[in-house]
């Protein structure tokens, strides 16, 4: 039975020559779980807060959205508030209250239930997601992962029918994101909830659902169950983004039914291709350069009574190589950042930079044309109303002569692909554009080492592949570029050598082939579904290129 | 945990204003001094830094050897200082002034201890619930906007937008963070609002949520304190409870009804202290049964 059919739906936003949406059409069965993917920008957040009326945007819009069997405009407002649930990609932004439970009364407030009612609704909510623990916090002290759950089981207090997700875990760590998902799929399984869940990280969830929709410029390129919109997408620029099983069989045009998980895709491997077991990546040999930032023994806390948050870090990074470090939340990688940048004193060891201790660089002679660090949130780092008067803002405080500007800054546009931004203010852009313009303001700055913070957090796979040939083409300019990321993949892409850290240290570091190889659990998804044929392929490409006999 | 913090807080609220009225309104020595014991035994018993508990009594001693070199009158001089005397009475009216300030700060520290923002929140929700959220979404928005100044700062620095040897370039620093930070605000309110909608902000018949019920001890509790205040305002009307000052130091015999007053007054000050320690006799005792 349809809860929610939507026929022939067009959007325009108001002054856009072009439509954001256009005739789209396409019903959600009740108690199903359906995801949406696509490119960022393909308008799939247009869709979505089209169909919850509260946060329809301005525009011109024809064709039909109907809620069971009734159009979404004639719903009560109690019923399109409640019925309807929405929870998007910020877990900070969305909570309003300062407590925890009054978060979670929050909506019934609103739909006025008694006091009564609210209590018990409330109580079974939290006992439900495992709340109960937190009940009584702040909700500033809560992790982005507790913080989405919040957001989440704050709506789910409502009893939505239809649960409407944008990106929910783009700004999560990957266990939090597992978390998340695991929560969204008891939710369906359980309750029989109907959800729609745009998101990019599709590893785990394309297999679960029970339909995806893919979209492309505004319209929809498929509507299928997975496997069959594997097989659909094959070819397309939004395969980049499927689960690694998915990419291995689509980059071999093999025949047989599509595998989706790292089992399957195992299974798929060993039938088809057992003949290559054995054969190797050769890595190639790069030539070292010199180290440019090196950490030894790093000690440091944020408080005298606070525990060790680095405890005797060493660390090297040289010139012309990208260096990723891995690790878990919480265990100190973002410190090490402030460390080696210069922002945060260790109380004992030192960072050298050049061989020159990094406190004996003064004034601003660091952070101008040495060190540049790219942080979490790219939005702390625009000032401006427009991304070129942020650029020229840079070069002033590089003291370089104005006429010198506009070639300054053309040049750079033009190398990373900025032109279209540059009239429009930073914080309309998408999290991808947004972390391209701040990396292109650090590169004014002409820096010899970048420090990259979670730099693809809430990317897609087509906007990762680019940032990471941005990287290597910036690592080929002989810039040592140190980053600290959750995302195993990028960093299997882009790194010459990663490193994990774990308890204040780095505890292994190496290739990625070798890295990541002897990890059985902190690695790839093509590593952990080759890693019986290919003892060192990490890389969908090189699963695929070893398979086809190719050397690497 | 204390045992006054499970009191509704609208009686508490009740509770606490009463105390504060009878102590600064009616200057009588054995009114402040219950007020400052009162109070001293109540801040203590509560969870929180005791260290400072000492200074009070410093400013008591302060006030009290303060007031006589300003003020002059009086009838009993104690000795003369530049040719001004030192009189009891003014000694006295400054270390009485000295105790009702300490009195009341304690239990101003107290209140603010006891009447955590999530209750006063219910409180301001039960008048006006849409005052609420907004009380409460400015509660949670402070400590988010330090924490994103703090972050932006640190962003332009690592950015080399400001050397930390320039003091104009220091001053347009803030002023950058304070410009972001502002853009920034209205940004998330935005997304805010949003979600506030999604979830039926704005509908008719907001109601008020709290984890705190009317019980029927807050009932009781409620009609002591009303008791109380009321024996206290019969001593206060029939003036049973005047004491002057100046000239000198006149001390009103209290009659059955002034005695009844005082006593009424005192029970009202040590009330939280008989909550702690009944809740902690009925602890023992459920103990003792185990």
């Amino acid at each position: 039975m349809e809860l929610l059919k939507v026929e022939n739906l067009s959007f325009t936003y108001p002054g856009a020559g072009k439509k954001a949406l256009e005739g789209v059409s396409f019903t959600l069965e009740r108690g199903s779980f359906n995801l949406l993917c696509g490119r960022s920008g393909c308008g799939k957040s247009t869709l979505l807060r089209l169909l919850k009326r509260e946060l329809a945007p301005y525009g011109e819009r024809s064709g039909e959205i109907r809620y069971k069997g009734a159009p979404l405009e004639a719903l009560e407002p109690r019923v399109s508030a409640g019925e309807i649930g929405f929870v998007t990609q910020n877990p900070e932004e969305q909570i309003v209250t300062d407590k925890v439970w009054h978060e979670l009364a929050f909506g019934l407030e609103n739909l006025g239930l008694p006091q009564a009612d609210i209590r018990r609704r409330v109580g079974e909510m939290a006992s439900y997601f495992g709340i109960q623990d937190w009940y009584h916090r702040d909700t500033d002290g809560l992790s982005g992962g507790q913080k989405q759950l919040l957001n989440l089981a704050a709506v789910m207090v409502l009893q939505p029918r239809l649960l409407l997700l944008d990106e929910p875990t783009g700004q999560l760590d990957p266990i939090a994101a597992a978390d998340f998902m695991a929560t969204l799929q008891k939710l369906n399984r359980e309750l029989g909830l109907t959800i729609l869940l745009a998101e990019h990280r599709l590893e785990e969830v394309f297999p679960i659902a029970h339909r995806v929709i893919a979209m492309e410029e505004g319209a929809i390129l498929s509507d299928a169950p997975p496997r069959e919109t594997a097989a659909a997408l094959r070819g397309q620029p939004l395969a980049q983004g499927l689960p690694s099983a998915c990419r291995i069989w689509s980059g071999l045009g093999a025949a047989e039914p599509c595998p989706m998980t790292v089992g399957e895709g195992r299974e798929f491997l060993e039938a088809g291709y057992g003949s290559r077991r054995g054969a190797r990546v050769c890595p190639p040999a790069a030539a070292p350069g010199e180290p440019v930032l090196e950490a030894e023994h790093i000690w440091f806390r944020y408080a005298r009574e606070a525990p060790d948050v680095l405890r005797d870090l060493s660390l090297s990074l040289r010139r012309g190589e990208i260096f990723s470090v891995l690790g878990g939340n919480g265990t100190g990688k973002t410190t090490t950042l402030g460390v080696l940048s210069g922002l945060d004193r260790p109380y004992r060891g030192q960072v050298l930079l050049e061989g020159k201790k990094l406190r004996d660089w003064r004034g601003t002679s660091l952070y101008r044309g040495k060190l540049a660090l790219l942080p979490q949130n790219p939005k702390t780092l625009f000032l401006r109303p427009t991304l070129r008067e942020d650029l020229e803002e840079q070069l002033r405080a590089m003291e370089i002569p104005r006429e010198a500007w506009p070639r300054k800054v053309a040049e750079l546009a033009d190398r990373l692909g900025l032109e279209d931004f540059l009239a429009r203010h930073p914080y309309d852009l998408s999290g991808g554009e947004q972390q391209k313009c701040a990396l292109g303001r650090l590169l004014l700055t002409e820096p010899q080492v970048l420090l990259l913070d979670e730099p693809t957090k809430g990317l897609d796979a087509d906007f990762k592949n680019r940032f990471a040939g941005l990287l290597g083409d910036l690592r080929d300019r002989g810039k040592a570029i140190l980053l600290v990321t959750h995302d195993v993949e990028f960093a299997a892409q882009v790194s010459d050598r990663c490193g994990l850290f774990f308890d204040g240290q780095l505890i292994s570091q190496g290739p990625p082939q070798e890295f990541f190889s002897a990890n059985n659990f902190y690695t790839t998804a093509a590593s952990r579904i080759s890693r019986t044929l290919f003892p060192n392929a990490v890389l969908c490409r090189e699963v695929v290129a070893l398979c086809q006999g190719e050397t690497l | 945990m204390n045992a006054f913090s499970k009191v509704h807080p609208g009686v508490a609220s009740v509770y606490f204003l009463g105390i504060l009225l009878f102590s600064m309104f009616v200057m009588n020595p054995v009114l402040e001094l219950l007020t400052l014991l009162g109070g001293l035994l109540f801040c203590s018993s509560l969870p929180g830094d005791k260290k400072g508990l000492g200074g009070y009594f410093g400013m008591i001693l302060i006030m009290a050897l303060v007031n006589p070199l300003f003020s002059h009158n009086g009838v009993t001089p104690l000795f003369f200082m530049n040719g001004n005397a030192v009189t009891l009475e003014a000694l006295a009216y400054g270390a009485a002034m000295g105790v009702m300030l300490g009195g009341v700060l304690l239990w101003c520290r107290s209140f603010s201890l006891l009447m955590t923002s999530e209750k006063l929140v219910y409180l301001v929700g039960r008048g006006c619930p849409k005052l609420a959220v907004v009380l409460s979404s400015a509660l949670r928005y402070v400590p988010m906007l330090k924490r994103q100044a703090r972050r932006v700062e640190r962003a332009q620095r690592a950015a080399g937008l400001f050397g930390p040897d320039n003091r104009a370039d220091r001053l347009r620093a803030s002023l950058r963070v304070w410009a972001v930070l502002v853009s920034w605000s209205l940004e998330n309110g935005v997304e805010t609002a949003r979600s506030m909608a999604a979830r039926g902000y704005g509908l008719r018949g907001r109601t008020n949520y709290g984890n705190v019920s009317f019980t029927l001890r807050d009932g009781v509790l409620l009609g002591v304190v009303a008791a109380l205040s009321g024996g206290v305002l019969a001593g206060l009307l029939a003036g049973e409870l005047a004491f002057s000052w100046y000239p000198a130091l006149v001390w009103r015999e209290p009659g059955p009804l002034g005695a009844g007053s005082y006593v009424c007054f005192g029970a009202l000050a040590l009330l939280p202290v008989c909550l702690e320690w009944e809740e902690r006799i009925r602890w023992n005792y459920s103990r003792s049964k185990i």
